[in-house]
């Protein structure tokens, strides 16, 4: 069954994520980039960043709660064991660092059909707390076989 | 610090992923997806064992921009296409090609291959700020 179109540009609540430069370091290790301006306080400090920072794929962490609600959404009803990450793209607007809290909402970008496939493209915007800056705009593109 | 790069550069990065490298990722990123962690899953699902996370090879993409830009945020997009699953215990090459330079931005043009050949990531690029 078709995933309703009725269901793009439904919005979702809004998820609070804060940096901590230990998570930065255990993610920057488990994907074997080993950046100093990840990982090195004093090295950071020196560069032009005064400072440690997340990398930027880091944004597949503090997005992850958001996004998910679209995935498990009950209304949209996506056939999970069907389902497959056929595409992901971020821009990345600005630096993130340990310490920010990052607020990201999700929506439903896009729903359509492609032969026997059904395709949903869930957004999110990532957001400073503190001043309302953006940081990312991802889109998570699901692939889900009938 | 600017970018000396203009069209046709190529740069590459190779990664090799170890047994446990779903496992790690897992841990890092909060994906226990069980076709992720568990092999006899994977295997009665047709994935032929655990695969690493898309997302994660997705890192080794930007790894590999950053490092030839000597400064991750000056990659301002990536965008990728999941093409193929990665196994534990492959290895995995990235290749970026410079394709167009336009208002100081670089587009780059990125493909991930296995040991075999086989695309893993394709129709994927990066915009990159050269100023």
């Amino acid at each position: 069954m078709a995933v309703d179109k009725k269901f793009i540009g439904k919005k979702y609540p809004p998820v609070e994520y804060e940096v901590c430069k230990e998570k930065v370091k255990e993610y920057a290790t488990a994907v074997g980039d080993l950046n100093p301006l990840y990982m090195d306080e004093q090295k950071a400090q020196q560069s032009r960043y005064k400072g440690l920072i997340a990398p930027p794929m880091f944004a597949v962490v503090y997005t992850k709660d958001a996004v998910a609600q679209v995935m498990f959404d009950r209304e949209l009803a996506l056939n999970l064991p069907m389902l497959v990450h056929g595409e992901q793209e971020y821009e990345f607007v600005d630096v993130v660092r340990p310490g920010d809290v990052i607020v990201t909402e999700a929506y439903v970008a896009d729903i359509y059909e492609k032969g026997d496939k059904d395709f949903v493209v869930a957004g999110g915007i990532s957001k400073k707390k503190s001043d309302g800056s953006t940081v990312t705009r991802g889109k998570w593109t699901f692939v889900i076989r009938r | 610090m600017a970018i000396t790069a203009k069209i046709g550069d190529i740069f590459t990065l190779q990664k090799e992923v170890d047994k446990y490298r779903p496992i790690f990722y897992a841990g890092a990123s909060g994906d226990f997806n069980p076709i992720h962690i568990d092999a006899e899953f994977g295997k009665m699902v047709g994935l032929g064992g655990a695969i690493l996370q898309g997302l994660c090879t997705m890192a080794f993409v930007m790894q590999t921009v950053s490092e030839w830009s000597h400064d991750p945020y000056k990659v301002k997009k990536l965008k990728v296409r999941f093409a193929k699953p990665v196994l534990p215990e492959d290895t995995i090459t990235i290749t970026g090609k410079v394709t167009t330079i336009e208002n100081s931005t670089a587009r780059c043009e990125l493909i991930a291959k296995k040991q075999t050949g086989e695309e893993v990531i394709n129709n994927a690029y990066a915009e990159v700020d050269l100023g």
